[in-house]
């Protein structure tokens, strides 16, 4: 039993609405003793769930806090694998940095790491990801994908089309792709992919994806100096979101794509990017080691690459930060 | 979803080996199947409220995609070239694909590999990037690093010399 009854038990509670459920219901229906019940009702207390117990009547839920756990998670989960392995703190340095130790102790593909709050939470190059507890999703996902190594980097486009659409259906916001995986509301950044693939010359030993969404988070979480250029769902929604229903449909969205990427190729996904791509048919900068070049974005090469009209020909971008 | 992107999709299908097609988006499911005799069956239709499962992966592998080594934003020199081929001795760590080579971890910390370094099997020499894909390049090899190839963010090509170890 163990930690396996707490999710059951939550489950129960939840279902009561604004009844009670007795003891002696729950340990017939969940096959326990009335003291591992007791013990489990106090371990949720704990984590911040208000629980009434009265003699004769029994247990009823009073208050149900905002947590992304995993017993708030599974029921919004409907996959085989993505999120079916889950590992959750309250608060952590960086689920990133975790999932790597993670991936190397042997996790199984899918696996996901969560928490409330990073405490350094961390972007591309050393940059800081701003991770404010329970604002938003900070998450890392584990993928051990059987492809060529060089084809890897379209996984980064493929997660921003499966975010993409999971928000889009639960959130009715206008969610776009800046290529190749920032996604904006009305040109502010809501949510950053950070992938990182640890591998061989043509073997991918395993991928971490970082996947920083602001959900809840209000302008005031944030440093001055993001303010011009962050959003997050309920600023731009209006209304606060769930967080473990938000990870249930991206779980659910990724699953499929990233089942139907192994078995037809990236020639789907490229055609789902272009569509969710506002930047197509515009004029954009593409900055560069070397420098900058200006053209009009024409969609993306097979590989994944954008396409840049430039007043020299169509050039294929395969690294660079694009002003839009 | 639009009529030239159903169209491609079409094209693309016939010709692939893939005989059976599903493609969900946005409401709009599109099913393609060829018949044995090479005609194809197109159905669009609106999707039921729930989602629908994944489609089931045929038992071939995904040989759809290809990657070609495509032409950079920028050719890179490679000006060491005639001396990595000259001495035969060292090992090559080389760029397993096109993209952005960083010496660092981030701008302003120290490279992961210099010249001289001892190096084993695991240790992070370098990071290509790729669509913000970030690739840590391993060493493959315990030795000592020779030299360094190439600039710190510098395009380079797949394939490409990036450092050279001396084996032990």
């Amino acid at each position: 039993m163990g930690k396996n009854l707490r999710e059951p038990l939550l489950k129960l509670l939840i279902e009561q609405k604004e009844g009670y459920i007795s003891g002696e219901e729950i340990s017939q229906r969940l096959i326990c003793s009335r003291t591992a019940i007791w013990k489990h009702i106090n371990e949720l207390r704990s984590e911040g769930y208000q629980i009434e117990a009265k003699p004769k009547a029994g247990y009823r839920l009073v208050y149900r806090p905002d947590r992304v756990a995993p017993e708030e998670l599974i029921p919004h989960l409907s996959t085989t694998s993505i999120g079916r392995a889950v590992r959750y703190q309250r608060s952590v340095p960086s689920t990133q940095s975790l999932a790597h130790e993670w991936a190397k102790e042997g996790a199984q593909e899918g696996s996901l790491y969560l928490t409330e709050e990073q405490t350094a939470g961390r972007g591309r190059m050393g940059r800081i990801w701003h991770s404010p507890t329970h604002s938003g999703i900070w998450m890392s996902l584990i993928l051990r994908p059987p492809i060529p190594l060089n084809q890897s980097p379209q996984l980064t486009l493929l997660t921003s089309v499966a975010i993409t659409r999971a928000l889009r259906k639960q959130t009715n916001l206008p969610i776009q792709i800046k290529w190749p995986n920032d996604l904006l509301i009305h040109g502010k950044k809501v949510c950053g992919i950070l992938t990182e693939l640890r591998g061989e010359q043509d073997q991918v030993h395993y991928v971490v994806q970082g996947i920083g969404i602001n959900v809840n988070a209000t302008e005031s979480v944030w440093p001055e100096e993001l303010r011009p250029i962050a959003t997050s769902l309920a600023i731009e929604g209006g209304r606060t979101f769930s967080r473990p229903e938000l990870i249930g449909a991206i779980c659910g969205e990724l699953e499929t794509l990233y089942d139907g990427y192994l078995s037809y190729g990236f020639t789907p996904i490229r055609i789902l990017w272009e569509e969710y791509a506002g930047m197509l048919g515009q004029e954009v900068t593409a900055r560069t080691g070397q420098g900058s070049v200006k053209g009009i974005a024409k969609g993306l090469a097979e590989t994944g690459a954008l396409l840049l009209e430039t007043h020299t020909g169509v050039q294929t971008i395969f690294s660079s930060d694009i002003e839009w | 979803m639009k009529m030239h992107e159903i169209r491609e999709l079409i094209r693309l299908v016939d010709e692939s080996k893939i005989e059976e097609f599903e493609l969900e988006n946005d409401g709009t499911k599109v099913l393609i199947k060829k018949a044995i005799a090479g005609a194809k069956e197109v159905s669009i239709m609106p999707l039921a409220p729930e989602a629908s499962p994944a489609p089931a992966a045929p038992t071939h592998a995904p040989s759809s995609v290809e990657v070609p080594v495509e032409e950079p934003v920028k050719k890179v020199e490679e000006p060491v070239k005639e001396e990595v081929d000259s001495d035969a001795s060292l090992h090559k760590i080389v760029s397993p694909m096109v993209g952005t080579f960083y010496r660092s971890p981030s701008p302003d910390s120290d490279p992961y590999a210099n010249s001289g370094d001892r190096v084993d099997e695991k240790s992070v020499v370098c990071i290509v990037e790729a669509m913000k894909l970030m690739n840590e390049i391993e060493a493959e090899v315990r030795g000592e690093i020779v030299k360094v190839l190439a600039e710190n963010g510098q395009l380079v090509e797949y394939g490409q010399p990036l450092f050279l170890v001396k084996v032990d």
